[in-house]
């Protein structure tokens, strides 16, 4: 009886330390998972524009379920190097960005129609580099820049573009490769 | 427990002291057994289920609307710990809010698993988009690859009718209009992709404005 007690007991035990272990590892996995997006677009810190993930028609990619209307881009960025200049010229066609933190999870997106005169440019930065870029500023003649703060200071940007028709495939793959990702170094 | 006997048992001491060590080694070997067992326990039930939830999807914030099925938080900043892990371990990318919205139908419109055997039609309208692309996918995620080539279309390309419905054809065999061919065998899955839809964040839409899939027939 006394036996069968304890043997309740640490079943018990063992359940609640399941559901531990269970919150640690799935809050982990995001930091853990070495095949991630942020792990298949870091090669693409260094690179001024961005570099095509999936493009039209989808035949070789690492996305899961490929758009295959749709030319992907990314660009890796890591802000200790300087706040992040996105910018793209827009076209006829759908243009969007969407901006990932490296854990995992969207933190801002944008679409053309955001754009102004046929540019669409966003600055990522952290807040501390928001606050050094609020401070040089010039009070008479304030930055026209769309500044987004990013919550971590690695992450990468998704650029889309769609091709509503397969003849529009090869145009929206160079729109996409034309995207430039510029790290603005400190003065 | 052994001094709990020692202290109420004093004048006994004899008779007493001799099983003692008995229950005490009796104890010993099964509490060690009994902490290892509790903590396999949570090891083992503790990362089963979360391999188990990781292969799957997300658990909770799903948009159900007929066979179509989103998960609208997936490309914001709310999305849970859930989530962020499943798009971890897939590697995946998400449409941010802002950009759009993907459904993704495994059923028909009964709850029938969608077969490459049988032939469905698609139709006849969806929720108001800048851009909608519906495309084809086999059970590991590729898209569908034919002969033909063809594995999605986009609302710019479909031919619609006089009130502007259209009705997509799935099926192995050629059908006219707009015909997308299904793989020769097993389960596959449709996606919808609403870019730049004011439904993005999974507000103000309806099923009735959602296609329907129709099962027409199954065989050979």
């Amino acid at each position: 009886m006394r036996g069968f007690g304890r043997f309740v007991i640490a079943t018990l035990c063992g359940l609640v330390l399941a559901a531990g272990v269970h919150i640690v590892s799935i809050l982990a996995t995001p930091y853990l998972a070495e095949d991630d997006a942020f792990a298949k677009v870091q090669p693409t810190l260094t690179a001024e524009k961005a570099q095509i993930v999936s493009a039209p028609g989808a035949a070789s990619t690492w996305m899961p379920r490929p758009d295959p209307s749709v030319a992907v881009a990314a660009c890796a960025f890591d802000l200790r190097n300087g706040p992040i200049r996105v910018s793209a010229r827009t076209g006829p066609n759908l243009l969007s960005f969407s901006f990932h933190k490296k854990s995992g999870g969207v933190f801002f997106a944008v679409t053309d129609r955001a754009a102004v005169r046929g540019e669409l440019e966003i600055v990522t930065m952290t807040a501390r580099q928001l606050d050094e870029a609020r401070a040089a500023e010039d009070e008479n003649e304030p930055s026209r820049d769309v500044r987004i703060v990013a919550p971590e200071q690695q992450g990468f940007v998704i650029v889309r573009v769609a091709a509503p028709t397969p003849s529009q495939r090869p145009q929206a793959e160079e729109a996409a490769k034309a995207v430039s990702c510029i790290t603005e170094h400190a003065e | 427990m052994s001094t709990d006997a020692i202290l109420t048992n004093a004048p006994g001491t004899g008779a007493t002291r001799a099983p003692a060590p008995k229950p005490v080694s009796f104890r010993i070997v099964p509490t060690a057994f009994l902490i290892v067992y509790s903590l396999l326990l949570a090891l083992g039930l503790g990362l089963g289920s979360t391999y188990w939830i990781l292969k799957g999807d997300p658990p909770f914030g799903s948009l159900s609307l007929g066979p179509w099925k989103a998960w609208p938080a997936l490309g914001s900043t709310s999305a849970d710990p859930y989530m962020r892990a499943i798009l971890a371990r897939r590697g995946d990318v998400p449409l941010a809010i802002g950009e759009g919205l993907g459904f993704t139908a495994t059923t028909d419109s009964e709850g029938r698993a969608l077969d490459s055997a049988c032939t469905y039609r698609v139709g006849a309208d969806t929720p108001a988009a800048r851009l909608w692309t519906l495309s084809v996918y086999e059970q590991d995620g590729r898209l569908v690859r034919t002969e033909l080539g063809r594995n999605s279309f986009t609302s710019a390309e479909i031919l619609r009718d006089a009130q502007d419905r259209f009705t997509i054809a799935l099926s192995r065999s050629l059908q006219d209009g707009n015909w997308l061919q299904l793989p020769p065998t097993g389960r596959f899955s449709i996606v919808l992709r609403l870019y730049d839809t004011p439904g993005a964040a999974g507000t103000g839409l309806t099923e009735s404005t959602f296609p329907v899939i129709e099962r027409v027939e199954c065989g050979s």
